[in-house]
């Protein structure tokens, strides 16, 4: 196809994807590097008839107006936001580990620093709720493959329920559902008799039941991508392996797993991608007090009174990298396959 | 009508050569037919004249007009597809009428014209059915009549018999032919299929790597083939080709001696024979080997032996008996043989 | 015939295990839905009862409260007192044009992609996939400031380009697949014929293309339909759409004690997912193939 006729035909998509996917990767890096104006302070003095006159401070608020017009973004900062409290915490690192009492003590002080609590559930997120959901789903699409045709329809049916449901609502529903006042959580103080017992609480059970939440939503696509899968697996080779003398979990082992394998490879990708961003999950469970992401720290910075777009921008870089990470086996592979085919 | 000229032509996808500095005249009303095994180029070279590829280097000429920079529908050439490219979602006749409909041709002449291409490839019948509701060959004669409908400078046609039966192959092949004979207009036609192109050219490019190997009519082409490629390309079977030395006329090799050659040649080389031009000798043959298969045909028999490490087939009448292991002795007359280069494969050109 | 093979045969306590498992899978995923559909049409005492959660099904505080052991009250408070109607309204307004816009643009793209083979082809499917992993949120923040500037933040359109914008990459791998799949030929022949590119495109590709676009689009509908972190920051309070409509209803109605009007609401807005799997349920699980297969 001509150059001309190739640009003619993707030029909207292009536009459309530059403008809002790379320009806004861009404005967030340089929002990134400023922070909010400091406020800008006068001395008024007010004098009451009788009172003598007091000189108290203010906030100019024409000024800092004057000043947002000229300078939206704020003033510049470097790397100073990354660096803060908030974000990479440099110093308190520093401070931890040249003062410490020990390993755990260590963990519990990092823990505390927001974007370490964050990261550390979204990884925990990532990388327990993937293999389990891929687990779980290769488990139904064994299952569902041995029933009778009839059954099959229904089964997949409610079973994409969990997947396509709007992430805030399904979180929601479940988390209607554990509250101590709900099915779930009810039934939980009688099993485990302890009238107090609230999901909510503790920081491992709501831990828990995010998880919990995570399978749910992401074993459906599993499910059903391992399942088309097992419709493709060669009857020839099962039946081989049979007169072999392979038993039924010899031949899965030999013989569908192996063939799964490119499929595994990218629904791991695929939801290693998606869990990454969890997000509505901890809105929806209220979680914030004991669970937080790195989306949902972007989404408070951004939701507060005063939006902290530089805050919300360095953790929004983090991010990014975080992603690029995670990408990086795929993209070199690729790269190395490109490179090999032109070769 | 349409002389089709290629001037210097190569295409190249970054590192790699499709077809390499392609030189050819293609005269009016000649019947071309490209041949050579997957992936030599021969479909690039179509759909370079086509216009449906970019040609790297070169020039392509259609009748007086140079064509690089036009697009396909420009350049006035209608072609038949491998698997055929009808569109799914008409009726035969609308197929056949696509390409009036949209060059713009009156619309009163379209039945007139739609029927007679019709009527030449036999479809009248299925006229209101869709694609999908024909057979492999009825669906190749669509296509076929959707080429023919319009009067344009060149067929082009690729690979058009591939996807049929055998049975369906041979009497389409015929059908090709004839209707060539019938339009007079100037044909390519891409194969990898031997016979084809010896029963329809008027002249075969045989093409390997991008590069053409010998350009000839067919009866050139098997009688005179210009490397091993080309003789181990064309035939069936194809002709053996036994590596020795050839000295003083005489070419020797394990169980292999064949005298009375060009004494113009010596050192090592190639030595090419077809297995028709073998025949069975009592005494002092040129050929003395253990037999290592034999393959009843029908009208003959195959014998195989190993020859200088090379399977070497020839062909005997069709009540000769022999096992496996029997020695068999075979003779060669000296002007059937074909001698080539060992190292560039190339002919050695010799006297008578 | 498959089914009588030797290779299909089980013993009996393996079908048993198989058929438990695969109940309690059902069980797992269908009841949350069935629950809180049952359990929207009864007051908050039953349904987050403090007593006994069996009150959620039998419902004798709605009874004692309406009269009937149903009440639609928890529809009513949402979609006429909370005005819920409104932001269904601006969700099938965003949804709507979303899918159609990302559809046109995509379809153009992904035809452009599947028929180039060049090399800048495969570095924009590349970039699309980079983008498609990129977290929605840190989008929006770059978004925010932008916006502001311009003046164009918290309306409609605003949230729809950058839902278009978001589901591009998506939709170009995709119809990219699906384009590769329909035969080059087709295109090639009608180009020959006489067409231009865009000439065939329109007359044979179009005509042959809806089942992937039809996929393709129930793809972009859900991301629309679902999405929370676009709309929820680049929406003003008036122009909300369905779910940063419910977000915003939890903060209020808990203490206004009306959390049934927020079970109504989610309720509400799973109906149209129910009905898109019961009708498109063969869409999207080759939809999701599709993707995989190429992958």
């Amino acid at each position: 196809m001509p150059h001309k006729t190739f640009f003619a035909f993707i030029l909207p998509s292009l536009i459309a994807m530059v403008l809002f996917i790379a320009l806004p990767i861009v404005s967030v890096v340089v929002q990134s590097f400023h922070v909010e104006h400091g406020r800008i302070l006068v001395q008024v003095e007010s004098c009451q008839p009788f009172g003598g006159c007091t000189t108290e401070t203010r906030v100019d608020t024409a000024a800092m107006a004057e000043l947002r017009e000229e300078q939206p973004m704020g003033r510049f900062n470097g790397f100073g936001t990354y660096l803060n409290r908030g974000h990479l915490a440099v110093d308190e690192i520093g401070a931890i580990l040249a003062n410490n009492n020990g390993i755990g003590d260590i963990v519990t002080r990092i823990y505390n620093l927001p974007l370490y609590k964050a990261l550390a559930f979204t990884l925990v997120f990532c990388f327990v709720v993937t293999p389990i959901a891929m687990a779980l789903g290769f488990v139904i699409a064994l299952a569902v493959n041995t029933v009778p045709k009839m059954v099959k329809g229904p089964v997949i049916f409610f079973s994409l329920l969990p997947m396509i449901i709007t992430p805030l609502i399904g979180s929601l529903i479940l988390y209607w559902m554990i509250q101590p006042n709900g099915i779930i959580g009810a039934n939980l103080r009688v099993l485990f008799d302890d009238p107090t017992l609230s999901l909510r609480q503790s920081p491992l059970l709501t831990w828990l039941s995010l998880l919990f939440y995570g399978v749910w939503t992401n074993a459906p696509f599993s499910f059903v991508v391992f399942y088309a899968g097992l419709q493709t697996v060669p009857a020839d080779t099962l039946e081989s392996a049979m007169i072999d003398g392979a038993s039924r979990w010899e031949r899965i082992r030999y013989v569908v797993i192996p063939h799964l394998a490119p499929l595994a490879t990218f629904v791991a990708l695929v939801q290693l991608m998606d869990n990454f961003r969890v997000f509505e999950p901890i809105v929806g469970f209220s979680a914030e007090a004991n669970a937080t992401s790195l989306s949902w720290l972007i989404f408070n910075d951004l939701s507060g009174d005063a939006q902290l777009f530089g805050s919300a921008g360095a953790t929004s870089v983090i991010t990014i990298i975080g992603v690029i990470i995670l990408l990086s086996p795929v993209l070199v592979r690729t790269w190395r396959e490109f490179n090999h085919k032109v070769v | 009508m349409a002389q089709i000229r290629l001037k210097n032509v190569s295409k190249r996808w970054n590192n790699f050569i499709g077809v390499d500095n392609f030189n050819l005249d293609i005269a009016d009303q000649e019947f071309l037919v490209l041949l050579g095994p997957s992936g030599c180029g021969k479909t690039t070279t179509m759909r370079m004249i086509a216009g449906l590829e970019d040609i790297t280097e070169g020039e392509i000429w259609i009748g007086d007009r140079l064509v690089n920079k036009l697009e396909p529908k420009d350049r006035d050439i209608s072609m038949v597809f491998q698997s055929y490219g009808l569109y799914p979602n008409m009726t035969v006749y609308e197929n056949i009428r696509f390409p009036l409909k949209v060059r713009k041709v009156p619309a009163g002449q379209h039945h007139e014209r739609v029927m007679a291409a019709s009527k030449m490839v036999e479809l009248d019948d299925f006229l209101q059915r869709r694609p999908a509701a024909l057979s492999g060959g009825q669906r190749q004669r669509v296509a076929l009549a959707r080429a023919i409908v319009r009067e344009p400078n060149a067929f082009l046609m690729d690979e058009p018999l591939s996807n049929l039966d055998a049975k369906l192959r041979v009497s389409t092949r015929a059908q090709i032919k004839n209707l060539h004979h019938t339009l007079k207009r100037t044909t390519i036609y891409v194969t990898h299929d031997q016979i084809e192109a010896m029963t329809l050219a008027d002249r075969v490019v045989v093409m390997s790597k991008g590069l053409i190997q010998q350009v000839g009519t067919p009866m050139e082409i098997y009688d005179r083939p210009a490397n091993t490629f080309v003789a181990s390309f064309i035939g069936s079977p194809a002709m053996n080709l036994v590596h020795g030395e050839i000295h003083n006329g005489v070419f020797t090799g394990d169980h292999i001696r064949v005298d009375g050659l060009s004494t113009q040649v010596n050192g090592p080389v190639t030595l090419g024979f077809r297995a028709e031009d073998a025949v069975l000798a009592d005494s002092n043959a040129h050929i003395e080997a253990p037999i290592y298969s034999v393959e009843l045909l029908g009208e003959a028999t195959m014998i195989s032996m190993r020859v200088a490490g090379e399977l070497v087939s020839i062909k005997v009448g069709k009540d000769y008996r022999a096992e496996i292991g029997d020695v068999v002795r075979v003779n060669i007359a000296p002007s059937a043989c074909h001698l080539f280069d060992r190292s560039t494969g190339q002919r050695i050109a010799t006297a008578g | 015939m498959s089914d009588t093979a030797v290779s299909q045969r089980r013993p009996l306590g393996l079908n048993i295990i198989i058929i438990g498992f695969l109940v309690v899978w059902v069980v797992l995923a269908a009841f949350p839905f069935l629950w809180t559909v049952w359990g929207s049409f009864k007051v908050e005492p039953d349904f987050f009862s403090r007593q006994n959660w069996i009150n959620a099904i039998t419902g004798p505080f709605t009874q004692r409260q309406t009269g009937s052991a149903f009440t639609g009250d928890g529809y009513y408070g949402a979609w006429v007192t909370r005005e819920f109607w409104r932001a269904v309204a601006n969700t099938a307004i965003v949804t709507v044009s979303v899918t159609v816009i990302s559809l046109t643009l995509g379809t153009l793209g992904g035809y452009a992609l599947a028929r180039s083979g060049q090399r800048y082809a495969f570095w924009i499917l590349i970039a699309a996939l980079v983008f498609r992993a990129m977290p929605h949120i840190t989008l929006v923040s770059g978004y925010l400031l932008p916006f502001f500037e311009l003046n164009i933040w918290g309306v409609l359109p605003t949230s729809i380009i950058v839902l278009v914008a978001i589901n591009q990459p998506f939709t170009l791998w995709m119809l990219h697949s699906f384009f590769l799949s329909i035969p080059k030929d087709l295109d090639e022949s009608a180009m020959v014929d006489g067409c231009s590119r865009f000439e065939a495109f329109r007359r044979v590709i179009i005509p042959v293309m809806w089942p992937g676009v039809v996929t393709t689009g129930l793809f972009s509908f859900l991301l629309a339909y679902n999405d929370f972190a676009v709309t929820s920051m680049l929406l003003s309070s008036d122009n909300q759409t369905m779910v940063p409509k419910i977000s915003s209803f939890l903060g209020s109605v808990q203490e206004q004690g009306n959390v049934m009007f927020a079970v109504a609401a989610v309720v509400s807005a799973t109906v149209p997912l129910f009905i898109l799997v019961l009708f498109f349920q063969r869409q999207i699980v080759s939809g999701l193939t599709a993707g995989a297969v190429k992958g």
